[in-house]
C-alpha cells in the first residue's frame, strides 16, 4: 500500500526531471567553458616569478613584522557597534521611499525604532564602550 | 501580546538600570518586580484583558494553551530568580545585564508559544538563543565557560542554519510561511498545502526543521552540545537553560506539529506512510538511550543532571509522538515537574564546593533540610508516585498508549524510566547512607532553606492533586 | 450536618500540634490540647446526633479523592443514625479515656507524653474517618489508620522488645484481614464500579451481583472483620496487644477499634442479608469465638489478659448477633460493651497503677479497702458484663441470645455456655483482686492508694453509663415500643426483610429466666471459690493446663503456618533470589554499565566531531523517513 504510493510518484518525478535537461546541459556547458578557459590561459600565458611578486603588497611601504598580532579589544567593539548602527540605517531606505504612503502611523513606528536605538546608544555611552582610554 | 511587549520593555529597563543604578543589590529586586508584573499581565491576558494589542496580521496567535504555558514559564522563572538570586549575583560584574538577558530569553519564549508563521518561529528561536550564548560565557575569566559559550554558539548557529534551510524548503514547497490562515481557505496555508500531499520539498524541509528543533530541545542524536555546555556554563544559567528555555523550545516544537495534526487526518497522510511518528519514535528511543545510559556513568552530579535533562527531554518528546490532548496536558505537567525539581537541584548544587557524587556524602547529617529537598526533587525526577513527576510521566505514557500502535515506545520509555531511578537514587544514597561532611562554597540562608522546602512541598502537593495545574487550562 | 467535618478535624489538629511540638509543649499543654480536641469533637458529635435524630441521615462530599477518567471516588462523609451512635461512643468514651490517660501516663517524660497523646488523637481521627466515610475507600483509610495507631501504641514502650513483637504480631494479623477486605473492595469495584454506600446498597445495584459474587465478597469482608475484630482464626494478636498502656487497651482494644468489623458488617447489612451462607459462617465463628475465648479466660491470672480474652469473647457475641440478623442487637452490644469494657480496663489500669505495675492477680487481693471507688465501679462493670439484670449487659446480651435462639437453638446453648464462663471468670478475677487478703509485697502494700481524681471521675461516669445504658434497649417484652435504640436505628436497618419468626412472649420469658438464673449461680460459685484465694504456685494440669496455655493456639500457628513459611522463604532467598533473580538483575546492571562506558566516548568534546555526527544523523533521519514502513514492520516483528 505504502510502497505503491511511492512507486506511483516516481514517474511524475521522472517527467519533471526530463524537462530540466536543457538547463542541466547549460550548467555543464558553462562550468566546462570556465574550467577550460582557466586551464588554457594557465597553459598559454607567460610566467615570470620574482621575489617581489611573492611579497605582501603594503601600498609601497616595506613590510615589517607579522600581521597576526593581538589587537586591542576596543577595535572589535567599535567595529561591531559601527556595523550595528550602520545596518540599522539601511532600514531607513525603504521608509524613505514609502514616506508618504505610510503617513503618520509609519512616522510613529519609525520614531519608536529610532527611540530604541537611542536607548541603545545611551546604554553604550553610559557603559563607556566608546571611551578609548580607560 | 502583553507578555511579549512587557518582557522586551523590562529587558531594556534592566539594561538601563544597569547603566544608571549603582547599587548592585537593587537589580534583583527590580527584576523580581518586573517578573511579577509580567506574570500578572499574562494572567490578565489569559482572562482576555490584553491591554497591549498590536495587529500581527496572523503572524502570532494567542491560544489558551500558549498563554497558560507562558504563565507557567514566568512562574518558574520567578522561582528560579528567587531561589538563585545570590548565585546570579556571584557570576560576574554585569548583574543587571544577566537579568536583562533573562528577560530577552523570556521574550523569545513567548514568541515561540504563540507563533503562527515560520518566520516568527525563526525570530523566536534566535531571540531565545542569542542571549543564552552570552549567559553561557558569563563567567569571563573561566576558560571552561568561554569554551562552552563558543561551542554553543558554533553548534547553535549551525542548527539555526539547518532550521532556516528547512523553512526555506517548506516555503518553496508550499509557497507560504503561515501555518494556518484564520478565516481563510485552509488550502492557502502550510497546514493546508501539506494536507493534500507532501512534496519532496515539503518533507525535506520539515525534516530539516525537525532537526533544528531537536537540537534546541537537546534530543539525540542532536544532543551533543548539551552535556558540554551544561557542564561548562555557570550552574545558575545551566539550570535556567535546562528548564525554562528547553520547555520553551518544546512548546515551539509541539505547536508546529500539533497544527499539522489538527488539520489532517491519518488517511490523508498515507502518502508519506505513518507520518512523523516513526521519526519521533526513533528520536525518542535514541534520546532515552543516550541520556539515561550515559548519565549512569557520570561521577559529577552536575554532568549527571545534564545527561538526565537529555533523558527527560526524551520523555517530553512523547507528547510530540502522540499529539493529543492528554499529551498537551502531560507536557504542561512535565514542564512544571521537571523545571521545579531541576531548578531546586541546581540551586543547591551551585552552593556546593564539590560537584561530584562524593561531595554529597553525608548531606543528610550536616544539612538535613537541603538533603530532604534534594531527595524530593530527585524522587520527582525519577517519577516516584506522590510527586508531580510521577503524574507527568504517567500522562506522557498514557498519551502514547492512547495513540495506539506505538505501545513499544511506551515500553521502552518505562524501561528507561527504571534505569533512570538508578542514577537519581545514587545521589540520595550518597546523601543519606554515606558518611562524610558536605562543604558549602557559599553560606545558606534561612530564606533559601525555606524556599527549598516550599519547592519540595509544591512537588508533593501537586503530586497529590495534579488536577490543580490542569484545571486552569480548561475553564 | 454542615459541621460534620469538624468532628475528625479536631483530633487531627490535636495530633499535629502534639506531634510536631512535642519537644516544646509542657505536659499541661499537651493534656489540654489532647483532651480539648476530643471534647470539642464530642460536642460536635452531640449536635450531629440531635440533627440526625430529627432530620435523618445526610451525606456531604468535600472533594474528589480519586478522579481518573470516568472513575471517581469522592471524599465524602455520611452521617446517619448508625454513624451518629458510633461517633458518640468514640468521642465520648475517647474523651473520658484521654482524661484518664493524663493521670495514668504522668510518669512519662514530657516528649513521650506528647507522643502518646499525638498517637491517641491520630487514632481517634482515623476511627472517625472509618465510621464517617460515605464509601468503602474512606472507611479503608480509617481502617488502616487505626491499625497503624494500634501498632504504634502497642509498641509505645518500644524499649521492651517483647512489646515490639506484640505490636508486630498485631500488625501482621491485621494485615492478613486487611488483604481480605481489600480484595473484597476490588471485587465490588469491578462489579459495581462504585464504593459509595448510597449508590452501592440499592436493590438495583445489588441485582448486578451474582450469588457467588455476594457470597465471596461478604466472606472476604468478614475475613477483614475477623482480623480487626479479633475473631477465630485471627484473634491471637489481641491478648498480646495488652503490651500497650492500659488506657490504650481500653480505648482501642475494647471500646472502639475492635468494633470496626461489626460496624463494617452492620454498614453492609443489605449485602449480608443476601448471603445466608456467609451469615451462617459468621454466626458459627462468632459463637465459637465467644465460647473458646471465654474458656481461655477461665484460667488466666494476668488481669489484663482476662479482660483481653473477655473482649474477644464479647466480640464473638456481637458477630453472633450479626450472623443471626440481629444488627440492632449487635450495635447495642457494641455500645454497652464499650462502656463496661472500657470501665473494666480503666479499673484494671487503676489497680495496676496502684500496684506499681503488677498485673498478676495472684499477687493482689484485698484491694477493696484501699481503693473504694475502683472497687465499686469494677464490681458494677462485672455485673454488667455478666449480664445480671438490670445492668446494661443484660439487655444487649439477651437481645442477641434471643435472636440466636430464633435462628437455631444450638447457637443459643453455646451462647449461654459462653455467658456462664463470662460470669465465672469475671467474678474470679474480681474476687482475686479485690477480696481476700493482700498477697503482694510489703513495699506494694505500703504504696497502695486510691487513684487521683482524673482517673476516678472517668471511672464513675463510665460506671453510671454501664449501669443505665441498657435502658435505651428495653425489650418489647417489658414494655412495647420502649426499645429506644431500635427506634433510633430503624431508618438504617429498615431496608432489611422482616424477620419471619418472632418468639412468643412465653419462650422469651423462659430464655431470659434460664440465662439469668444460671449466670447468678455461676457468679455465686466463683465468688465462693475465689473470695479467699490463697497463693497457689502449682502448675495446673489436665484441661486446666490446656486452658492456661490458651489451647496452644499460638504454638499451633507457629508450627503449621509460620515455620513452613519461613522454610519456604529461606528457599526463595537462597536459591531463587540469590542465584536466579540476582543473576539476572546484576547481569542487566553490568550490561548497562558497560554500555554507558562505551557511549560516553562519543562525547569527545570536539565541535567538529559533534557536527559530523549531527549531519550523519540527519542523513539517517532522511533514510529512515522514506523507509519507515520497513522499519515499522521490523519493530513489530521484534515486539510481537
Amino acid at each position: 500500500m505504502l510502497s505503491s504510493h511511492i512507486m506511483a510518484a516516481a514517474p511524475v518525478a521522472a517527467q519533471h526531471a526530463s524537462s530540466y535537461l536543457p538547463i542541466a546541459l547549460q550548467i555543464v556547458f558553462a562550468i566546462g567553458f570556465v574550467a577550460l578557459m582557466i586551464f588554457v590561459s594557465a597553459l598559454l600565458g607567460p610566467k615570470r616569478k620574482t621575489n617581489d611578486k611573492l611579497a605582501n603588497f603594503t601600498s609601497g611601504i616595506t613590510t615589517h613584522g607579522n600581521a597576526r598580532q593581538p589587537m586591542a579589544i576596543k577595535y572589535f567593539l567599535i567595529a561591531i557597534l559601527f556595523v550595528l548602527f550602520d545596518v540599522e540605517v539601511i532600514f531607513f531606505y525603504p521608509y524613505a521611499v514609502n514616506f508618504k504612503s505610510l503617513s503618520w502611523t509609519g512616522f510613529y513606528e519609525i520614531l519608536l525604532f529610532v527611540g530604541l536605538f537611542l536607548i541603545g546608544f545611551v546604554y553604550i555611552i553610559k557603559k563607556r564602550a566608546l571611551k578609548w582610554e580607560d | 501580546m502583553n507578555a511579549i511587549i512587557l518582557s522586551a520593555i523590562f529587558g531594556i529597563v534592566m539594561m538601563l538600570s544597569s547603566a544608571f543604578v549603582k547599587n548592585t543589590k537593587a537589580y534583583k529586586s527590580i527584576a523580581l518586580v518586573g517578573l511579577i508584573l509580567l506574570l500578572l499581565a499574562n494572567i490578565c491576558e489569559t482572562y482576555s484583558h490584553a491591554w497591549l494589542n498590536i495587529p500581527t496580521f496572523d503572524m502570532l496567535e494567542f491560544s489558551r494553551f500558549g498563554l497558560y504555558f507562558n504563565t507557567l514559564a514566568i512562574a518558574c522563572t520567578i522561582l528560579f530568580s528567587a531561589f538563585s538570586q545570590r548565585e546570579i549575583e556571584r557570576v560576574g560584574r554585569y548583574i543587571g545585564e544577566y537579568f536583562a538577558l533573562i528577560f530577552f530569553v523570556l521574550c523569545g519564549i513567548f514568541i515561540l508559544s504563540s507563533y503562527n508563521n515560520l518566520l516568527m518561529l525563526f525570530i523566536g528561536i534566535e531571540i531565545m538563543s542569542i542571549p543564552l550564548y552570552i549567559l553561557t560565557g558569563a563567567r569571563k575569566e573561566n576558560l571552561k565557560s568561554n569554551e562552552a559559550s563558543l561551542k554553543y554558539f558554533l553548534m547553535g548557529s549551525f542548527s539555526t542554519g539547518i532550521l532556516l534551510m528547512g523553512i526555506a524548503l517548506v516555503y518553496g514547497g508550499t509557497g507560504d510561511f503561515a501555518l494556518v490562515h484564520h478565516g481563510q481557505d485552509i488550502s492557502t496555508s502550510i497546514a493546508g498545502a501539506m494536507n493534500k500531499r507532501m512534496s519532496f520539498l515539503d518533507v525535506a524541509g520539515m525534516i530539516l526543521i525537525l532537526t533544528g528543533m531537536c537540537f534546541k530541545v537537546s534530543a539525540a542524536p542532536f544532543h551533543f552540545w548539551a552535556p558540554d555546555i551544561y557542564d561548562g556554563s555557570p550552574s545558575v544559567f545551566t539550570s535556567f537553560m535546562a528548564t525554562i528555555v528547553k520547555a520553551g523550545a518544546f512548546i515551539a516544537f509541539i505547536r508546529l506539529f500539533a497544527i499539522r495534526e489538527e488539520e489532517t487526518t491519518i488517511l490523508e497522510n498515507a502518502i508519506i506512510g505513518v507520518d512523523w511518528k516513526m521519526l519521533f519514535s526513533i528520536i525518542i528511543v535514541a534520546t532515552l538511550l543516550f541520556g539515561n545510559i550515559t548519565a549512569i556513568f557520570q561521577q559529577s552530579v552536575k554532568r549527571m543532571l545534564a545527561y538526565s535533562s537529555i533523558a527527560q527531554a526524551g520523555f517530553m518528546l512523547f507528547s510530540l509522538l502522540s499529539l493529543n490532548d492528554t499529551a498537551k496536558e502531560g507536557l504542561l505537567l512535565y514542564v512544571v515537574a521537571y523545571s521545579v525539581a531541576t531548578i531546586g537541584l541546581f540551586g543547591i548544587l551551585a552552593k556546593m564546593k564539590d560537584y561530584t557524587l562524593a561531595g554529597y556524602n553525608g548531606m543528610a547529617k550536616s544539612h538535613p533540610t537541603l538533603a530532604f529537598a534534594n531527595a524530593i526533587f530527585l524522587l520527582s525526577l525519577s517519577g516516584i508516585p506522590l510527586t508531580i513527576g510521577f503524574f507527568a510521566k504517567y500522562y506522557m505514557l498514557m498519551a502514547v498508549i492512547q495513540t495506539g500502535g506505538y505501545m513499544w515506545v511506551a515500553i521502552v520509555g518505562v524501561i528507561f524510566a527504571v534505569i533512570s531511578v538508578f542514577y537519581y537514587f545514587r545521589v540520595i544514597w550518597s546523601m543519606y547512607f554515606k558518611e562524610g561532611t558536605v562543604e558549602l562554597k557559599y553560606p545558606v540562608t534561612k530564606g533559601f532553606k525555606i524556599l527549598a522546602v516550599v519547592m519540595a512541598l509544591i512537588i508533593i502537593l501537586l503530586g497529590a492533586f495534579p488536577q490543580v495545574i490542569l484545571n486552569f487550562l480548561y475553564f | 450536618m454542615n459541621l460534620a467535618y469538624l468532628v475528625p478535624l479536631f483530633p487531627l489538629v490535636g495530633f499535629l500540634i502534639n506531634g510536631l511540638f512535642r519537644k516544646q509543649l509542657s505536659k499541661q499543654a499537651v493534656t489540654l490540647v489532647g483532651c480539648g480536641a476530643l471534647l470539642a469533637s464530642f460536642i460536635v458529635s452531640l449536635v450531629l446526633f440531635c440533627d440526625v435524630k430529627t432530620g435523618g441521615a445526610a451525606t456531604r462530599a468535600y472533594f474528589d479523592f480519586i478522579n481518573v477518567a470516568d472513575f471517581k471516588i469522592p471524599f465524602a462523609f455520611q452521617v446517619d443514625q448508625l454513624t451518629a451512635l458510633f461517633l458518640l461512643i468514640i468521642t465520648g468514651v475517647g474523651f473520658l479515656i484521654h482524661v484518664y490517660s493524663s493521670a495514668y501516663m504522668h510518669e512519662e517524660t514530657s516528649d513521650h507524653f506528647a507522643r502518646y497523646f499525638a498517637y491517641l488523637n491520630l487514632f481517634v481521627f482515623s476511627m472517625l474517618l472509618l465510621v464517617m466515610g460515605a464509601n468503602f475507600l474512606i472507611m479503608f483509610i480509617g481502617w488502616e489508620g487505626v491499625g497503624l495507631c494500634s501498632y504504634l501504641l502497642i509498641g509505645y514502650w518500644f524499649k521492651n522488645n517483647q512489646f515490639n513483637y506484640a505490636a508486630r504480631k498485631a500488625f501482621v494479623m491485621n494485615r492478613i484481614g486487611d488483604l481480605g477486605f481489600l480484595v473484597a473492595l476490588f471485587w465490588i469495584l469491578a462489579r459495581a464500579g462504585t464504593l459509595t454506600y448510597s449508590e452501592l446498597f440499592t436493590p438495583a445495584m445489588l441485582a448486578k451481583f451474582s450469588q457467588a459474587d455476594i457470597t465471596a465478597i461478604t466472606l472476604l469482608l468478614f475475613v477483614g472483620a475477623t482480623g480487626k475484630s479479633a475473631q477465630i482464626p485471627l484473634y491471637t494478636w489481641l491478648p498480646d496487644a495488652m503490651a500497650g498502656p492500659t488506657p490504650v487497651s481500653a480505648l482501642i482494644h475494647a471500646a472502639t477499634m475492635v468494633t470496626a468489623g461489626i460496624y463494617m458488617i452492620a454498614r453492609s447489612h443489605l449485602l449480608y442479608s443476601l448471603a445466608p451462607f456467609t451469615n451462617q459462617i459468621i454466626a458459627i465463628i462468632g459463637v465459637a469465638t465467644a465460647v473458646f475465648a471465654a474458656s481461655i479466660a477461665l484460667k488466666q491470672n494476668d488481669i489484663k489478659k482476662v479482660l483481653a480474652y473477655s473482649t474477644v469473647s464479647q466480640l464473638g457475641y456481637m458477630f453472633l448477633g450479626l450472623g443471626v440478623g440481629a444488627y440492632g442487637g449487635a450495635v447495642f452490644h457494641v455500645m454497652t460493651h464499650a462502656f463496661f469494657k472500657a470501665l473494666l480496663f480503666l479499673g484494671a489500669g487503676s489497680v495496676i497503677h496502684a500496684m506499681g505495675g503488677q498485673q498478676d492477680s495472684r499477687y493482689m487481693g484485698g484491694l477493696k479497702k484501699y481503693m473504694p471507688v475502683t472497687h465499686i465501679t469494677f464490681l458494677l462493670a462485672c455485673l454488667a458484663i455478666a449480664g445480671v439484670p438490670p445492668f446494661s449487659g443484660f439487655f444487649s446480651k439477651d437481645e442477641i441470645l434471643a435472636a440466636a435462639y430464633a435462628s437455631s437453638p444450638v447457637l443459643y446453648y453455646f451462647g449461654v455456655l459462653g455467658a456462664l464462663f463470662t460470669a465465672f471468670y469475671m467474678f474470679r478475677i474480681y474476687a482475686m483482686t479485690f477480696l481476700g487478703d493482700f498477697r503482694g509485697t510489703h513495699d506494694q502494700e505500703h504504696h497502695l492508694h486510691e487513684s487521683p481524681k482524673a482517673m476516678t471521675i472517668p471511672l464513675s461516669i463510665l460506671a453510671v453509663l454501664a449501669v443505665v445504658a441498657g435502658f435505651v434497649g428495653i425489650p418489647a417484652l417489658f414494655a412495647p415500643h420502649a426499645h429506644l435504640l431500635e427506634n433510633f436505628l430503624a431508618p438504617v436497618f429498615s431496608d432489611l426483610p422482616e424477620h419471619a419468626e418472632h418468639l412468643s412472649h412465653g419462650t422469651e420469658w423462659m430464655l431470659m429466666g434460664v440465662t439469668t438464673i444460671l449466670v447468678i449461680v455461676s457468679i455465686v460459685w466463683a465468688w465462693k471459690k475465689f473470695s479467699s484465694y490463697q497463693l497457689d504456685a502449682s502448675e495446673p494440669s489436665g484441661i486446666g493446663k490446656v486452658l492456661a496455655n490458651k489451647w496452644y493456639v499460638d504454638e499451633i500457628y507457629d508450627a503449621v503456618i509460620a515455620k513452613p513459611l519461613l522454610k519456604f522463604s529461606g528457599f526463595l532467598k537462597n536459591i531463587i533470589d540469590k542465584r536466579v533473580i540476582d543473576g539476572i538483575v546484576n547481569g542487566t546492571g553490568r550490561f548497562v554499565q558497560y554500555t554507558s562506558r562505551q557511549l560516553r566516548l562519543v562525547q569527545s568534546g570536539q565541535v567538529g566531531g559533534y557536527i559530523l555526527m549531527m549531519v550523519l544523523s540527519l542523513v539517517v533521519l532522511f533514510v529512515a523517513f522514506w523507509n519507515q514502513a520497513y522499519i515499522l514492520r521490523f519493530i513489530h516483528w521484534i515486539f510481537k
